[in-house]
């Protein structure tokens, strides 16, 4: 027997979470998201993609809840006072990347990339700029190892990001519009790097704007609006002929189909 | 105006004696407002409001208060009050370490405070715990953010310092002042002692409008 029962990689179970008595952004949310699964957020503005994110991330207090995490309790709002308790350890097998830039300004992008293996996993300094060398040399910033993230283009220090969470050999990997704030030459340089960790099956969520990068890069597109999962398919269904009024409009609206 | 000017009456061997008292005084309290306002800082952030509250009033009372009055005080009334007698040097060292101290805890805790929330997210998404957080992003953006700030006050700390000739620490202005008295020159040497002070000042001022230029392009 070879097959075997695998959980699924992340689980969340009616998740509600806001921000404040009065706003209410995530309302009751469930995703199954399995190993190996690339899953493209897309919904309109305010409708809670980056929160969803965060809160997987386990940067966000939820109101209730629970995500378990390759079958592993995660997180969970427990007790009388409802307290978010996030399990930390099974938190550092997940990474992020930002929509706004997020490289530490005082230290080299060498610096950027070792701290977190140095300091949070102990690793010794010499193997974990082997390794950063070879991961900056894999996307094509060896020529920046000692440059401070000011010297970097917009998409490079996007890279540099990228390339700063995956030495933490994460699990899954969430992309908040990573591209977003890039002028549009350099969107095409991080979206290629995103596609090469797609190529070696790295499970990610990623919220995106870009049609067609959205196309090549999901298997699996959830439309969210207003705080709950709309519609959830595969890419040529969700993009391509959605079920939903809202997912259509929406589509139609934001991606403008260039057909 | 037919007032002839006369220099030659102005002799620096006194002059650079005070400088040099006032150089020892900058540097001192400088070290004190350097340290102590870096953990004053603390306090006034803490979540603890008893820590927290007196904290902050001392912090208002030496920025609200003039620096003269508390240098008076303090000569004056310290002594007094807790049955203390040291040397006018000490006394000197400590007003001025005390007030600097009340101005660079604020500026720790605004550079503090203005490390933004993202790279803190990145923080926690590259698994930092809270501790190592605050040793390895939020203190170096800090410290380096707060750099022209800090020497902003330190060489205002330096000006600020000429008060102390009023209780008779034997400064620059000090100097300066019996200077003018001994050779009815008071023209002269006070141009003279203003332009020692300017000498120091203004290099400093120069540097700090360079890092705050620098910077400016570091962060953009
Ligand atoms: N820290 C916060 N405090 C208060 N309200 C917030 C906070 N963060 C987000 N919100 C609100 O929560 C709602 C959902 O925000 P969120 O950023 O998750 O939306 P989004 O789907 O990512 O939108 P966009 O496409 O514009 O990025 C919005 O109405 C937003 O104003
Ligand atoms: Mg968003």
């Amino acid at each position: 027997m070879t097959m075997s029962f695998s959980p699924p990689l992340v689980k969340v179970e009616s998740l509600h979470k806001s921000y404040g008595p009065n706003i209410q952004v995530l309302k009751g949310l469930d995703i199954e998201m399995k190993p190996g699964e690339r899953v493209v957020v897309i919904g309109p503005s305010g409708g809670g993609k980056s929160t969803l994110l965060r809160v997987i991330m386990g940067l966000e207090k939820i109101d209730s809840g629970s995500i378990t995490f390759g079958g592993k309790p995660y997180i969970s709002s427990a007790g009388r006072d409802k307290k978010t308790i996030i399990d930390t350890e099974v938190r550092r097998s997940i990474g992020m990347v930002f929509q706004h830039y997020t490289l530490f300004p005082h230290l080299s992008v060498l610096q950027n990339l070792i701290l977190a293996p140095c300091k949070v996993r102990g690793e010794k300094k010499e193997i974990a700029i082997k390794r950063a060398q070879a991961l900056l040399e894999r996307f094509g910033l060896a020529a920046k190892a000692n440059s401070y993230p000011a010297q970097l283009s917009g998409g490079q220090k996007q890279r540099v990001a990228i390339a700063r969470a995956l030495m933490l050999d994460p699990k899954l990997m969430l992309f908040d519009e990573v591209t977003s704030a890039l002028d549009p030459e350099l969107v095409a340089e991080v979206e290629q790097v995103i596609l090469q960790l797609a190529a070696q099956n790295m499970p990610m969520m990623i919220v995106t704007h870009d049609m067609w990068f959205a196309r090549n890069i999901a298997s699996r597109v959830i439309f969210c609006a207003g705080g709950a999962v709309v519609e959830d398919g595969p890419p040529e269904q969700v993009l391509g002929s959605p079920k939903e009024e809202r997912t259509r409009d929406f589509i139609d609206r934001v991606f403008h189909i260039r057909q | 105006m037919n007032y002839s000017f006369n220099f030659n009456a102005v002799s620096f061997e006194p002059l650079l004696k005070g400088l040099i008292v006032t150089l020892e005084l900058t540097l001192a309290a400088n070290a004190i407002g350097l340290t102590f306002g870096f953990l004053v800082a603390l306090l006034i952030m803490s979540r603890i409001a008893a820590i927290r509250l007196p904290a902050m009033l001392s912090v208002e009372f030496f920025r609200c208060t003039p620096a003269i009055v508390q240098i008076v005080w303090f000569f004056y009334c310290v002594p007094m009050l807790f049955d203390v007698y040291l040397d006018s040097m000490t006394m000197g060292i400590l007003a001025l370490g005390l007030n600097l101290t009340a101005f660079n805890a604020e500026a720790y805790r605004a550079a503090i405070q203005a490390v933004p929330r993202e790279q803190l997210d990145a923080g926690i998404a590259l698994g930092l715990n809270p501790f190592q957080r605050v040793l390895y992003i939020v203190l170096p953006t800090a410290f380096r953010a707060s750099i022209p700030v800090l020497l902003t006050n330190g060489i205002g700390i330096f000006q600020q310092s000429a008060l102390v000739a009023i209780v008779a620490i034997q400064d620059l202005m000090y100097q300066g002042k019996s200077l003018a008295t001994e050779t009815y020159r008071p023209i002269e040497t006070f141009t003279v002692v203003a332009l020692i002070y300017f000498a120091v000042s203004f290099p400093v001022t120069q540097i700090v409008g360079y890092l705050e230029r620098r910077r400016q392009l570091l962060m953009s």
